[in-house]
């Protein structure tokens, strides 16, 4: 019995806006004569939009109703009612990473489609879900092979690290097909952005703004871009320009890296030879994807063909955000669906004790949530026990309420993610300790850390599972 | 048995050993013996240590393939099944280390089988116990039909011990494994408890069958006419747990009744599904049972 689930992604980027829709399909893995495992057994993308410009109004607002018109006409042409999308993320990413824009688009599309998982991504994350839109985590995990994928758009270059399907690392750097923007007919310069600019003046190169340039002149910068993109995964001497370009973070050198795939317009553009025309993009994307294809990334690394290439966020997007959480849950439907709740994960020593001393150990760690008298939700993480003694569970859930006793005053409900299995004891243990119809979630199988944030839809399969995007921001 | 004459030959040889040939042992092997037997007596060693536990290893982490091609490959699949894979051998059998193995699970199933549980759980957990007709173990494995019967007394019995018409009736029986039972009741009596409190449910007394086969529940169901019997029974062990339980559960059930009307919750043990969270799961299942007054399949088929 399969069930299928329409789930749409949207990546709203700083240059380009796309859609897919894409089906999920979840299936009972258990046996008829046991407790049901569900999980997402397949996926496919059944629709990819057209590739537009991000709509933005002044500083750097997005136009939302544009955003709504655009997200109604894919629809039509995609055949599909909005009512049919189950689930779906709406990731927001690059400059327009903002949380107006957040809140903008969630109001402007809420209703429209769904149960929407609106995420702002940071550039951590967008690494992430473009890596497993490129296909990346599945070939480590298939091949058991390190594998970095690199998304290389118009301003960004994502990067993040597989291993046997599991992200270890993520960075970012500034470097991108648009960051020189070229006039395809006079082949005039119109934009330099601000970093390269620097970068252009230490070198006293010749490339100036409004200036007629061409690909020999720009040949020198290109260079050093792709030099800098070797440096991100550890290869050659490192750039002095290396710290400067990178956005937030670079991986941590001397991992080891086997396999290399690229995503992002750029890795269209990945060829040995420049085609007749190489500003008909009106940017330095095809030099530099003709940079790549001269350099060390493709020479020294095992190239891993990629599933996506420009669409990998969105497709990553639609398809590779959410899991499910296990099948035994607690849950009360009214607080679903929940966003970007902070996790406050308890360490393992923490767990260990009695409910007082664990409670104590709560109250310390929510307190380092609670900054300046404004009041901040969290969601509870905690590693939970293999197969515990019922008094576990009872010890456990008195803590956990004792604990979060700020909340329980403030009437916050309370959101309790576990990693083993037993959530469903778990959560009817603590609602026999709440004040009555007390609103909370307790759900199990679904790994988080300090740091990451979570958003939990509506149920799916019938009420059994949770949908759960979790939003990971560190690394250990 | 070993006869005597091998007896002396073992013993002539352990002695040779011993006193590495200083004593004539051939001549007077008896009073050698009782002498050297006292001696060794004597001056053993009683050591603290204590022999490795063979069956705390875990088989799907265990490995011994030497010079594996791709040893993480072959680990890596075997997360997936509790199987005797990737053993390697000796000549053209197991390891030892396997062998034995393989022998102490297949014990521990049978011990499974023909143990009792223990009556000071019975008492400690306040059970009313009965029996079926069986008279011993024997009976219990060559005739099922008399595991789903039980004497008059013993009805009356069940009858006396229990609320009649209750919603819930909650039965436990040893069945084929009374290590499940010995493993798990101790920790699903309290969660189904719990579970069912969300939704202002409750049970009584839990009735504790000897000898249960499955179908006692419905004799079980007619004489106290509850509403719902859960049964949490002892599974047919194998050889990768010996502590699995299930739980039979049904609406209203009746003797002779059809099979398809049991609602069936298996692999309840600490690699399967842990015996809380079954609990929580089986107080919910009740409950959907209560709503929609039907079990089995023909529960499956409302929703």
């Amino acid at each position: 019995m399969t069930e299928k689930i329409l789930s749409v992604g949207i990546d709203l980027g700083t240059s380009t806006t796309q859609l897919v829709l894409s089906e999920l399909f979840i299936e009972n893995m258990a046996s008829a004569f046991s407790i049901p495992r569900i999980v997402i057994s397949d996926k496919k993308v059944i629709y990819r939009s057209d590739i537009r410009f991000t709509p933005i109004l002044a500083d750097n607002l997005i136009d939302a109703d544009a955003i709504k018109d655009f997200v109604e006409a894919q629809y039509l042409k995609a055949g599909i009612q909005k009512e049919d999308i189950q689930m779906g993320a709406v990731i927001i990413t690059g400059e327009t990473a903002r949380k107006e824009n957040a809140s903008k688009v969630l109001s402007a599309l809420s209703g429209f489609a769904g149960d929407f998982v609106v995420a702002t991504a940071g550039p951590d994350l967008e690494s992430i879900i473009a890596g497993k839109g490129a296909g990346a985590h599945l070939y480590s995990k298939e091949k058991r092979l390190s594998v970095v994928n690199l998304d290389i758009g118009g301003g960004t270059t994502n990067l993040a690290l597989f291993e046997e399907g599991e992200v270890v690392d993520t960075g970012c750097l500034d470097i991108g097909g648009r960051l020189i923007k070229v006039e395809p007919k006079t082949k005039k310069i119109t934009y330099i952005a601000p970093k390269i600019q620097e970068i252009i003046n230490k070198k006293g190169l010749a490339i100036q703004l409004n200036q007629p340039t061409s690909v020999e002149q720009l040949q020198p910068i290109i260079q050093e871009m792709v030099h800098l993109l070797e440096n991100s995964v550890g290869l050659g001497m490192q750039s002095q320009f290396y710290q400067y370009i990178i956005t937030n973070k670079g991986l941590r050198l001397g991992q080891c890296i086997k396999g290399i795939s690229f995503s992002g317009g750029v890795a269209d553009c990945i060829a040995k030879e420049l085609p007749e025309d190489p500003f008909k993009y009106g940017d330095i994307g095809l030099l530099l994807g003709q940079g790549i294809a001269h350099s060390r990334l493709v020479m020294e690394k095992e190239v891993i063909p990629s599933v996506e290439t420009i669409r990998a966020t969105v497709v990553g997007a639609g398809s590779h955000t959410a899991e499910v959480s296990g099948s035994t849950i607690t849950y009360t439907k009214a607080i679903l669906p929940i966003q970007n709740i902070p996790i406050l994960k308890l360490a393992k020593a923490d767990e260990i004790g009695t409910s007082d001393e664990m409670a104590t150990k709560i109250r310390e760690k929510l307190q380092w949530y609670q900054l300046e008298n404004e009041f901040q939700k969290i969601a509870l993480g905690l590693s939970g026990e293999k197969n515990p003694s019922f008094q576990t569970v009872l010890t456990l859930a008195e803590a956990i309420v004792k604990g979060l006793e700020t909340l329980i005053q403030r009437k916050e409900p309370l959101i309790i993610m576990v990693q083993e299995d037993m959530a469903k004891a778990l959560g009817q243990s603590i609602h026999s300790l709440l004040p009555k119809d007390y609103p909370f979630v307790c759900l199990d199988s679904v790994r988080v850390e300090n740091g990451d944030y979570i958003d939990i839809g509506n149920p799916i399969a019938g009420g059994t599972v949770l949908p759960v995007v979790v939003k990971t921001l560190v690394f250990n | 048995m070993v006869d005597e004459k091998n007896l002396k030959t073992i013993i002539e040889n352990i002695l040779n050993e011993m006193t590495a040939g200083n004593v004539d042992v051939t001549n007077d092997v008896q009073s050698a013996v009782a002498v050297k037997a006292a001696e060794t007596v004597s001056q053993s060693k009683i050591e603290d240590g204590c022999i490795p536990d063979i069956t705390e290893v875990d088989i799907k982490k265990q490995f011994l393939v030497p010079h594996a091609e791709d040893p993480e490959g072959y680990q890596k699949m075997k997360q997936y099944t509790p199987a005797r894979l990737g053993l390697w051998r000796a000549g053209t059998r197991y390891k030892t280390q396997s062998t034995l193995r393989f022998r102490a699970d297949h014990a521990a199933a049978q011990d499974a089988v023909f143990s009792y549980v223990d009556e000071a759980l019975v008492k400690e957990m306040n059970f009313v116990a009965v029996e079926t007709l069986c008279r011993d173990k024997d009976e219990y494995v060559t005739r099922p039909d008399l595991g789903r019967q039980f004497s008059p007394e013993m009805c009356e019995k069940i009858k006396e011990n229990t609320t009649h018409g209750a919603k819930i009736q909650v039965v436990v029986g040893d069945g084929l494994s009374s290590a499940a039972i010995g493993a798990n009741i101790k920790e699903i009596i309290p969660s189904i408890k719990q579970g069912l409190k969300m939704f202002n449910l409750d049970f009584d007394s839990v009735v504790f069958v000897k000898h249960a086969r499955v179908p006692s529940m419905d004799k079980i169901g007619e004489l106290t006419d509850a509403d719902v019997v859960c049964l949490l029974i002892g599974e047919r062990p194998g050889l990768v747990t010996a502590e699995s339980m299930s739980a039979y559960i049904a609406y209203r059930p009746t003797v002779d009744m059809p099979e398809a009307r049991r609602t069936v919750i298996s692999n309840i043990h600490s690699g399967g599904t842990p015996a809380v969270e079954a609990g929580a799961y089986i107080a919910e299942l009740i409950k959907n049972m209560l709503d929609k007054k039907k079990s089995g399949i023909d529960l499956k088929e409302a929703e």
